[in-house]
């Protein structure tokens, strides 16, 4: 150890003098330098360990003595005899044994006794150190193991740097595998070269250090895929089993509730019925061609086959986002881990700002091989576009209204029938932009503060036309003309795609019906909110208003 | 509705326990090789009808082996008075202690003679040799004998006025109705009614693609995206083996099943359900489902149309028919409960489908070159 007893005691006494403890406790050195390991600069780690009943707390206190950082932890034999027994519990389930729980017991197993001599080597012969070294170089080779599959696949699918980063990884792991068995169990990768030192096999070290300095050249795929090679040869050569080979092996699997919607030719899919990724159309392509269950090879030929060009990294994309997942044959879900690093799972990526957020066609996208996350909740996303929807419907019969009504000389229906198609454009605008739920009618023109800057001209004209009044025919005309100009201002802001659709014929309002019933699938999917009941009616029942098209 | 007696099972029917010979048309068919294979492995001695002299292969692919019974294998053909038997085989027939008549045609479209000879006049005919011996006969019929309506659909229910969804439907009902008269001449018969007959409980496999099948394909490739059809619509999916089960008990256990109608249903599916699962599946194209009153097959995109008009037009009845049905005889005399799982049943059909590439994306073509020759984008 770099620090002697008779410096520990003094330090243990300095640090106790500053705690007002009210028991006898036993004391232990954990850590890095009870390992003999460590430097000037390591923390000083003490663990206190009583008889006591009640619970004592898990968070360390923190003192600096004679410039030293010590902590210092309190655990009972009873929760140590918990840690040590849940351990074993999972043991053979290394996937779900924490690396926390592990380090804890790791450390305890490991430490050198400073008072109590007795209870410490109670409770350390809680665990035998034999059974402890098995458990900890089995959780290391599911790691080794994983992140081997992981690196693979990714070589697969085309993404070689992502490979070598997780074949590095599994070349700590699988050597940390082997170090464990050999009893150099201390978790943390920090002292592996000392461990390895220690361990006595200068071949093994040597053979490690050198892939572990290897230089893989960017976007050599053919190097990575030997240096994958020469790590799976290493980790096979050290006893790791199920070792991957054969990408074959890998078949790419189903998540539970993600699911696919296709509004117009717009493919949305959804993830754990909350998160909208909107697909272009290469990626959109690529996804419609995946069969879950096929072997990650024949997915990848089959999604070439499509004529999108390079699709693997769209598929490494999915896997990332957890829209697909990949299983091992034999072997389970393929799920890497790095230690000490975030938990695995899914990644979130960064919400799209593309502005307008949807049509009635679909997400915008940013571009054809986009797999972009909406900035709201499905739920929310689902309901904005049947608002968009309902929108052009109202707006378009509004206008209907209007005429009819200045050919009938009813000013005053004129009137509310003009200001119910300048609200029902807002609103349309509003939901173009992600809003929902949606102001109050009477407050949509003070809202547009909630959008781009840039529409703020029709905020300007909309409050004006919502002022206007019919006191002749010729009003009535002008107001028609503006009404008509502001939509296409409208149209100008959200994409001519957006609003208001074309209803010049039967089968533009046809599509638009049908695009409203594939929203209204994906939204009662997603027990979205309706715009209003009288939507529903109209997208079930009155395929023929306002323009008669059936 | 009279309320079902539950059968005692500790008054077993003697013939249950004693082999019997039990003849049973369309014996090749999809419900009928399944239940030929219970009869066999029960004891029983099977006079299986077939068309033609071909092997009885079972829904997992497997050549039917028999045994502890026998199968004797009878070339017969339903549309011919006494089923167009031999004198030899005649006489077998004469010595069957039961009759199973599974025999029918269940492809929809086909031309309405074909169904008046197969599942009427058949059962006419098998009606003919069941009551010159009065040998007890078990009736495979239809659920969908319902014809279109909504609600409750019982099974002591017959003609109520329907109308027959289709050519199909109305052949099972005449034929069920001459079952009725047949027994109200004294001939001991049961009915059991199959719903939609799929792939088997736990692994979705499936010998044939018929019934709801050749429209799940056309639909889940997107080859018709718009469909009449309401959300709340349910389809009744049944497994072969629990039909196939059903079918055989009513056989054995005569003496229970006698007089009774049973429904033999499976998992209750709204095309809402049906369309959420769907979309579990990347590959698999969802319809849009509109009101048949919005529907208008004319205004289909072309290329839709005729996939419309050959394969899902013949559906439609199933998709806007918000029926259910009452299965409390069936489950009082079978002492099984309801099937339960209808979105992991559904998913394991589809899995197995998309496992044999019968669902799933059409093999690749060659992709279209563009006008600068290159072929990928």
């Amino acid at each position: 150890m770099i620090l002697t007893e008779e410096r520990l005691q003094d330090l243990l006494d300095k640090s106790l003098a500053e705690l007002p403890l009210d028991t006898e406790w036993a004391v232990t050195l954990e850590g890095s330098i009870a390992e003999g390991f460590g430097n000037p600069s390591s923390d000083i780690d003490f663990l206190l360990v009583s008889r006591r009943d009640d619970d004592l707390p898990t968070m360390p206190s923190l003192l600096f003595v004679d410039g030293r950082r010590v902590e210092i932890r309190t655990r009972s034999v009873r929760q140590l005899a918990d840690q040590f027994q849940e351990v074993e519990r999972t043991a053979g389930r290394p996937a779900r044994l924490s690396e926390d729980l592990l380090n804890r017991c790791q450390r305890v197993l490991h430490s050198h006794p400073l008072r109590g001599h007795a209870l410490v080597e109670e409770v350390k012969a809680l665990l035998p150190v034999e059974r402890f070294r098995r458990i900890t170089a089995d959780w290391w080779a599911h790691r080794a193991r994983q992140s081997l599959r992981h690196a693979l696949a990714l070589q697969c699918l085309g993404e070689s740097d992502e490979a070598v980063d997780w074949t590095r990884a599994a070349l700590v792991q699988s050597v940390k595998s082997w170090a464990a068995g050999l009893g150099e169990t201390y978790l943390e990768p920090k002292w592996l070269s000392m461990q390895l030192d220690r361990a006595g096999r200068a071949d093994v070290r040597d053979r490690y250090w050198a892939l572990e300095e290897a230089v893989v050249p960017s976007g050599d795929a053919g190097a990575a895929r030997a240096h994958l090679t020469a790590c799976l040869d290493l980790a096979a050569d050290l006893g790791l089993t199920g070792v991957p080979r054969k990408p074959e092996r890998l078949t790419v699997e189903r998540v539970a509730r993600v699911t696919t919607w296709q509004t117009g030719e717009r493919v949305h899919v959804v993830r754990g019925g909350r998160d909208v990724f909107a697909l272009g159309a290469d990626a959109g392509t690529v996804w419609r061609s995946l069969v879950l269950g096929r072997p990650l090879p024949r997915v990848l030929a089959e999604s070439a086959a499509t004529g999108v060009t390079d699709p693997g990294p769209l598929l490494a994309a999915f896997l990332r986002y957890g829209l697909v997942r990949l299983v091992w044959k034999g072997g389970g879900a393929v799920t890497p881990a790095l230690p000490l690093a975030a938990p695995p799972g899914p990644v979130t990526p960064p919400p799209s700002t593309a502005r307008p957020l949807l049509s009635v066609r679909g997400a915008a996208v940013t571009g054809a091989r986009a797999v972009d996350l909406m900035p709201l909740p499905a739920d929310r996303f689902a309901a904005a576009a049947m608002a968009l929807v309902w929108s052009n419907v109202v707006v378009e019969n509004a206008v209907e209204d209007l005429t009819g009504a200045l050919r009938r000389g009813q000013r005053r229906v004129a009137e509310l029938t003009a200001r119910r198609a300048v609200h029902a454009a807002l609103r349309g605008l509003f939901s173009a932009h992600g809003v929902n739920p949606l102001p109050a009618d009477t407050d949509l023109v003070r809202r547009m503060d909630l959008l781009p800057a840039a529409t703020g001209p029709i905020g300007v004209r909309a409050g004006e036309l919502l002022g206007r009044g019919v006191d002749s025919a010729e009003d009535g005309d002008a107001l028609r003309a503006e009404l008509r100009r502001f939509i296409a201002l409208v149209r100008g802001a959200m994409g001519a795609d957006s609003f208001p659709l074309s209803f010049d014929s039967a089968h533009t309002w046809r599509a638009t019906l049908q695009l409203g019933h594939d929203w209204l699938r994906m939204g009662a999917h997603l027990g979205a909110e309706l715009p209003i009941e009288e939507a529903r009616e109209l997208l079930a029942g009155n395929g023929a208003q306002p323009h008669q098209a059936r | 509705m009279s309320d079902p007696t539950t059968p005692d099972p500790t008054t077993p029917d003697p013939a249950a326990s004693h082999p019997m010979t039990v003849l049973v048309t369309g014996a090749s068919g999809f419900v009928g090789a399944e239940v030929t294979a219970r009869l066999t492995a029960a004891g029983h001695r099977v006079l299986a009808v077939v068309h033609h002299n071909a092997d009885l292969v079972r829904n997992n692919g497997r050549k039917l082996t028999a045994g502890p019974g026998a199968v004797t294998r009878i070339t017969g053909d339903v549309t011919r008075p006494g089923l167009g038997l031999s004198g030899a085989d005649r006489r077998l027939a004469a010595g069957a202690d039961r009759i199973v008549h599974c025999a029918a045609v269940t492809d929809f479209g086909l031309p309405p003679g074909r169904y008046e000879r197969v599942n009427v006049e058949g059962t006419r005919h098998v009606l003919g040799l069941a009551l010159g011996t009065r040998t007890p006969l078990v009736h495979v019929g239809t659920a969908y004998v319902c014809g279109e309506r909504d609600g409750i659909a019982y099974e002591d229910e017959l003609d109520l006025g329907q109308r027959p969804g289709n050519d199909y439907e109305k052949s099972k009902l005449a034929a069920e109705t001459l079952v009725r008269k047949a027994a109200a001449d004294g001939l001991p018969v049961t009915v059991v009614r199959p719903s939609i007959v799929t792939g088997a409980t736990r692994t979705g496999r499936v010998r044939d693609h018929k019934t709801v099948y050749p429209v799940l394909r056309v639909l889940t490739r997107g080859l018709v995206r718009t469909v009449p059809g309401h959300h709340d619509a349910v389809l009744d999916l049944v497994p072969v083996d629990r039909v196939a089960d059903l079918v055989t008990e009513a056989a054995t256990r005569f003496r229970d099943a006698e007089g009774r109608t049973l429904h033999a249903v499976g998992h209750e599916l709204t095309l809402r359900d049906m369309s959420d699962v769907l979309a579990e599946y990347p590959s698999l194209h969802v319809p849009r489902f509109v009101p048949p009153s919005a529907f208008s097959a004319t205004a289909l995109p072309g290329r839709e149309r005729p996939y419309y008009d050959r394969v899902v037009s013949l559906y439609a009845p199933y998709f806007r028919r918000r029926v259910r049905f009452d299965a409390t005889h069936a489950e009082a005399f079978g002492h099984r409960p309801p099937a339960t799982g209808a979105h992991a049943y559904l998913r394991r059909l589809l899995d197995h489908c998309l496992a044999t590439g019968y669902l799933g994306p059409p093999p690749p073509r060659e992709p279209a070159a563009r006008p600068d020759g290159s072929t990928h984008r």
